[in-house]
């Protein structure tokens, strides 16, 4: 899963199983830049557009073989883009997603990788825009844009908890948080209020380890953070875990609270689940989680 | 050494140290273990969290016992326990004398006796004190040597065949006597001997006495008697006691050569008695063979007995000149020494020719003349091997021409014409008297007894080598009884009938005993002193304390009586004695022995062997403390939770090196022998057609599927209802399971091994039928030479093959269960090859075919591809075209009627070949 043709492979795996994700428009005209038959591009919409020949990467359930059946070539068949939306995801690619408990359990970085990308793709086959936060990568159109978003994927970040990022959103866009969240709270807090102001609304996944959920440990411990700039030392662990149970369920808590406030959706999966289950909450989640 | 609680210890000072322990405890406590790094993202929600307590995680109570009792192993194994220390009883330091018995009674616990001897040897060397050992059987002064210095040279001792007598007795007690102050060890038999006492008291006067002697009884065995037709045997125990179940075994070799047990019978010792007889009734060539008998679980030459010549019953051949058997049986010419003869040997009558055969020991010519040149050769050939010809002179020989002139072959000497008789009527001499038989004569010190008178007699004629053949000689001088040597083998002559016509002798019981020493026959009861007078026996076998024979290499001679009177011991050993022909075994235990335990003054103590020895257990608990440390080290690792995970792996590559060796070879031999036994299971549970794999898929496939048309044709028209066809591998296969095997030949097929031929042609000569096809008949004619064709030459050329003949019109196959007189398959060749019918076979005119009524031809040989018109698919289309158009599907069909035909033959033979079919058959060939 390192490099990004590997990312994508998994990403397109796990999307072809669900059907083109089509994310409910909000706010329609702040988001969508022309009306019908405006936008003379392919897209999403009722009419035809044009055939264009099959690409890799096409599902063969997109083929239009109506069309292909006339000669040698597979032709997919295109609409007018009519209603467009942009997806913005941010997913944590700070330190302490790089860990597993379990040589059979992925990391989390990993998990939130996949995820991420297949949600794109979904949304992306659907014609809608994704992009990241910030100002890497604005959120755009097609194939090429899952590929940038696979490379920006794998870079990893060297600081142990990374900050969500909240700068620039797009207006009345939609956004897809995925982390552990084990950082700074107030970082998210803020992030979360800054995008309810510009009326962007999203998901929320919460992705945690196995271990991190059961605090398996005893004894004489030093936990050290992946990145090794927090380290704790306690005589006794088997002590430390109700508190350490407690503290993340006051976190989950404050999280789902946070969601509520700010018209966002949390979602909490592990790694030791299957991927296809947390893309399905978060196919539902952006399909219908924002009808007012 | 000090001994705390019956446990020795050689540093008792360094269990101080155990005092240490609870100061360890102590320190154990209080030093937490290491911690562990882990990574953790969830570190984060930790910050900032307090120890409820400052004490780490405690040490738990039962690994801190683990390691202190690992500690204590250490200390208390370096301190040099001891178990069973030996006391140190009333034994002085000074010399100590080792006696042994040293006879056969001990042998069967030599070996306990040996530890016992060498456990008080190691006790001996730690007290320093000097040995010397006495060997009562073998008595020698005792010289006085470091104790160590013993235990090398104690293998060397070895039980006698003889116990000690008074002479050795009294040798012993000069011994005593000349050494002075010494303690004594005596380890016992439980056979008390003459001058025990005196040894013993001797022993008391130089100083103090324990006796050693085992709780177990001694057992022996008499001399086996032959009586009432069976073999006696009687045990003797040395004390009664409760009743005890001995089984005594007869051992010998069995046909092939090898020792083995013949026989064994029980035997039951009453309580309180002790004998215990029994009897083995065993048929002559049995009891040949026996060469000793021995008590079971007893290892020693008491319980021993030899068997000899007692109970081996020579055959004796009896050949008459003139068999009358209408005459009076007095005057039969062999009815004294059939008397003679018949209480111990086994008698054979018949002509020369018939008993030559059987082999006898002793062949008896009574009154024979002439023989035959083919009996002479015979005889001659049987006489070279070690054959014994025994002659009398009668009428008839003293009115032949035999020997005259020259010697004859089977003469021991020449003879005179006539004979003479004296002391008749007109005779001018009174009748003659044996002389005393001389020195170099086998008879010599027989008695004579006055009323042995010679009437007639046949003469020898002066030779220069008469006299050393004359074996017995009358007063005057004239021979009586000659002998002569050819080969190994030999020829004697009586030179008077075997009646009492011409003397006495054969009425006298002297006749009986020549007989015996000249080993004609052997005697049943144990020869007396008298009669063994004047004999000299040589050992040949002599038997040891533990009653194993051994050569007896250049022992000397005894003479005859003292091999019965003599007591056994070095110069009189126990063994098999040999007199020319004659053996005699002389045993340990005479008719008249009784074993007498030895008693002991109540003063002296008597002890067992079995003291246990002094063992060493510091290095069991110090490997006891090494298991401890290991443990700990696990029980650590999974306390602070760094064995999970790795325990895995660790312990997986553990149990694979464990299982390495075994595990792999003993796994795929197991799966061989599951295989093969599913394999014939499948094959076995119902009758299945086979084929044989060729290692060309399309062949191999088509084999399948046409012999799975031919199952389902069977199934649908006959009774025969086949499973699956099976593919066999002539290499790893059972091929017995399967009436037939189709063998299509492929060019290049690989020639099975010799192993696979081997079975092959077992396969053929059980019944089984191969269906060779060439599958060429469409470009070659049989014989021809078609690559498949040739390939079919070298893959048949091991196999048992008998002539072939193409298929006759008349054949079986061609009517056991459709007429037919064409075998189609895919191609139409009428050349299809059979075994050829036997050359006598014809035709009886009027019946349509040959009597053939002989068995199923193993092989049939044809190119037509049979599988190939059979084959089907799974859902039953045809898998190859046959023919055109209707045409093929006739030929199909026919070729499906020759393979009905084909394994109804197989399964029902030649049943179909039996003329009883023939009304019906010409019924409805419309003749």
């Amino acid at each position: 899963m390192s490099t990004a043709t590997a990312l994508r492979a998994g990403a397109e795996t796990e999307a072809a199983s669900l059907p083109a994700l089509l994310a409910r428009a909000e706010h329609l005209a702040g988001s969508v830049l022309l009306g019908d038959h405006g936008r003379r591009r392919s897209g999403m919409g009722d009419d035809f557009w044009q055939y264009r020949p099959a690409q890799p990467g096409d599902s063969r359930r997109m083929v239009d073989h109506r069309r292909s059946a006339r000669g040698d070539t597979e032709f997919v068949r295109e609409r007018e883009w009519q209603i467009a939306q942009s997806v913005m995801f941010w997913v944590d690619q700070g330190a302490s997603m790089r860990f597993t408990s379990n040589d059979n359990l992925p990391q989390k970085a990993d998990r939130a990788r996949l995820l991420g990308l297949a949600a794109a793709i979904l949304l992306v086959r659907g014609g809608e825009r994704v992009g990241l936060t910030g100002t890497a990568l604005p959120p755009r159109r097609g194939n090429t844009q899952i590929l940038r978003l696979a490379e920006m994927f794998t870079t990893d970040a060297t600081d142990d908890y990374s900050p969500p990022e909240h700068r620039a959103m797009i207006p009345s866009a939609r956004a897809v948080f995925v982390s552990d969240f084990m950082g700074d709270v107030s970082e998210v807090r803020l992030a979360l209020t800054k995008a309810a102001d510009r009326g962007v609304r999203g998901v929320l996944l919460h992705l945690l380890d196995p271990s991190e959920e059961a605090f398996p440990f005893r004894g004489r411990t030093i936990f050290e953070s992946v990145g090794g700039s927090l380290s704790h030392e306690t005589l006794k662990a088997s002590d430390l875990r109700d508190r350490y149970l407690d503290r993340l369920a006051s976190r989950k808590a404050e999280l789902s609270e946070l969601c509520a406030v700010t018209g966002w959706q949390y979602g909490l999966h592990h790694t030791d689940s299957t991927a296809q289950s947390a893309l399905l909450w978060l196919y539902r989640a952006l399909d219908t989680g924002s009808i007012r | 050494m000090t001994v705390l609680g019956g446990i020795g210890f050689t540093a008792p000072w360094l269990l101080m140290a155990l005092f240490a322990l609870p100061i360890l405890w102590l320190i154990l406590r209080a030093v937490p273990p290491a911690p562990i790094r882990r990574r953790f993202p969830g570190v984060a929600l930790l910050l900032g969290l307090k120890d409820d307590e400052t004490v780490s995680d405690r040490t738990p109570w039962w690994l801190l016992l683990l390691r202190m009792l690992a500690v204590a192993a250490i200390i208390i194994g370096l301190a040099g326990p001891v178990l069973n220390p030996e006391a140190d009883a009333a034994q002085g330091d000074g010399p100590l004398l080792i006696v042994l018995d040293g006879s056969w009674g001990g042998a069967t616990r030599w070996s306990e006796q040996a530890e016992a001897v060498e456990a008080q040897l190691t006790r001996a060397s730690r007290a320093g004190r000097t040995v010397a050992f006495l060997d009562m059987a073998r008595p020698e002064p005792p010289v006085f040597q470091a104790a160590d210095a013993w235990r090398s040279r104690l293998p060397g001792f070895r039980p006698a065949a003889w116990q000690p007598d008074a002479a050795r007795a009294a040798m012993a007690v000069s011994f005593a006597d000349a050494l002075g102050g010494f303690d004594t060890m005596w380890f016992s038999d439980g056979l008390d001997f003459p001058g025990r006492e005196d040894v013993l008291s001797a022993f008391r006067n130089a100083g103090a006495v324990e006796i050693y002697q085992t709780a177990a009884n001694v057992l022996a065995l008499t001399p086996a008697g032959f009586e009432d037709g069976a073999v006696q045997l009687t045990a003797l125990r040395a004390a009664g006691g409760p009743e005890r179940e001995i089984t005594i075994q007869a051992q010998g070799r069995d046909p092939a050569g090898n020792a083995s047990i013949l026989a064994s019978a029980g035997a039951v010792f009453a309580a309180g008695e002790t004998e215990a007889s029994t009897a083995l009734s065993l048929p002559a060539e049995l009891r040949a063979r026996i060469t000793r008998f021995d008590i079971q679980g007893q290892r020693s030459a008491g319980a021993t007995t030899l068997a000899d010549d007692a109970l081996r019953r020579r055959e004796v051949a009896l050949i008459a000149g003139r068999e009358s058997r209408e005459g009076l049986q007095l005057l039969s010419p062999l009815h004294y020494i059939e008397q003679a003869l018949a209480p111990n040997a086994d008698l054979i009558r018949g002509a020369i020719s018939d008993v030559l055969p059987a082999n006898p020991d002793v062949i008896v010519l009574a009154d024979v003349a002439t023989l035959s040149p083919a009996e002479t050769e015979g005889l001659g050939a049987w006489i070279d091997e070690g054959g014994m010809l025994v002659r009398f002179a009668g009428p008839r020989v003293a009115a032949s021409d035999i020997s005259r002139i020259d010697e004859d072959p089977m003469m021991p000497v020449r003879l005179r014409t006539g004979g003479r008789t004296v002391g008749g009527a007109m005779s001018w001499g009174q009748p003659k008297t044996l002389a005393p038989f001389r020195e170099s004569s086998p008879f010599f010190g027989l008695r004579i007894p006055d009323d042995v008178q010679i009437t007639s007699q046949v003469m020898a004629q002066p030779d220069p080598t008469l006299a050393e053949r004359v074996i017995a000689e009358l007063t005057d001088g004239t021979p009586l009884v000659t002998r002569k040597t050819r080969e190994q083998g030999q020829i004697v002559l009586f030179h008077i009938t075997a009646t009492a016509d011409w003397s006495t002798l054969p009425l006298s019981g002297l006749f009986v005993q020549m007989l015996e020493r000249l080993a004609v026959s052997s005697s049943a009861s144990a020869p007396d002193a008298a009669q063994l007078d004047g004999t000299t026996w040589t050992p040949e076998q002599v038997m040891d304390g533990f009653g194993t024979l051994s050569d007896a290499g250049n022992l000397p001679g005894v003479p005859g009586p003292d091999l019965i009177n003599a007591p056994a011991g070095p110069d009189m050993q126990p063994g098999i004695y040999a007199d020319g022909d004659r053996r005699l075994a002389r045993n340990v235990i005479g008719a008249e022995t009784t074993l007498t335990p030895a008693a002991w003054p109540a003063d002296i103590p008597i002890r067992g062997f079995a003291v246990p020895p002094e063992q060493p257990v510091a290095g069991w608990l110090l490997s006891l403390s090494v298991l401890l440390l290991l443990a700990d080290v696990v029980a650590s690792l999974a306390l602070s939770g760094r064995l999970l995970g790795r325990v895995n792996t660790a312990a997986a590559v553990v149990l694979a090196l464990l299982l390495m060796p075994t595990g792999p070879g003993s796994a795929q031999t197991a799966d061989a022998d599951a295989e093969a036994d599913a394999f014939a299971l499948n094959a076995t549970a119902e009758l299945a057609l086979a084929w044989v794999r060729t290692g060309d898929a399309r062949v191999d496939e088509l084999s399948q599927a046409g012999l799975t048309g031919l199952s389902q044709t069977l199934y649908f028209r006959t009774s025969v209802e086949p499973a699956e066809p099976v593919g066999v591998d002539l290499e790893m296969d059972e091929l017995a399971f399967f009436p037939i095997l189709y063998w299509p030949v492929t060019p290049d097929q690989p020639r099975p091994s010799a192993e696979a031929y081997a079975k092959l042609n077992a396969y053929l000569r059980s019944g089984g039928l191969i269906l060779f096809d060439t599958r060429d008949a469409d470009i070659s004619r049989f014989g021809g030479s078609s690559p498949n064709g040739r390939k079919l030459q070298d893959l048949a050329a091991a196999l048992d093959i008998p002539p072939l003949e193409p298929l006759p019109t008349d054949h079986v196959l061609t009517r056991t269960f459709y007429l037919l007189q064409d075998f189609p398959g895919r191609h139409t060749s009428r050349e299809v090859w059979v075994e050829a019918a036997p050359p006598d076979a014809e035709q009886i005119e009027g019946m349509p075919f040959r009597n053939l009524n002989d068995g199923v031809t193993p092989v049939v040989i044809g190119g037509n591809d049979w599988a190939a018109a059979w084959a089907i698919t799974q859902n039953g289309a045809p898998m190859v075209p046959v023919g055109r158009g209707f045409t093929g599907e006739r030929q199909r069909e026919l070729a499906y009627r020759f393979g009905v035909n084909l394994i109804m033959h197989v399964l029902t033979g030649n049943y179909k070949s039996d003329q009883v079919h023939v009304p019906a058959l010409l019924d409805r060939l419309g003749q």
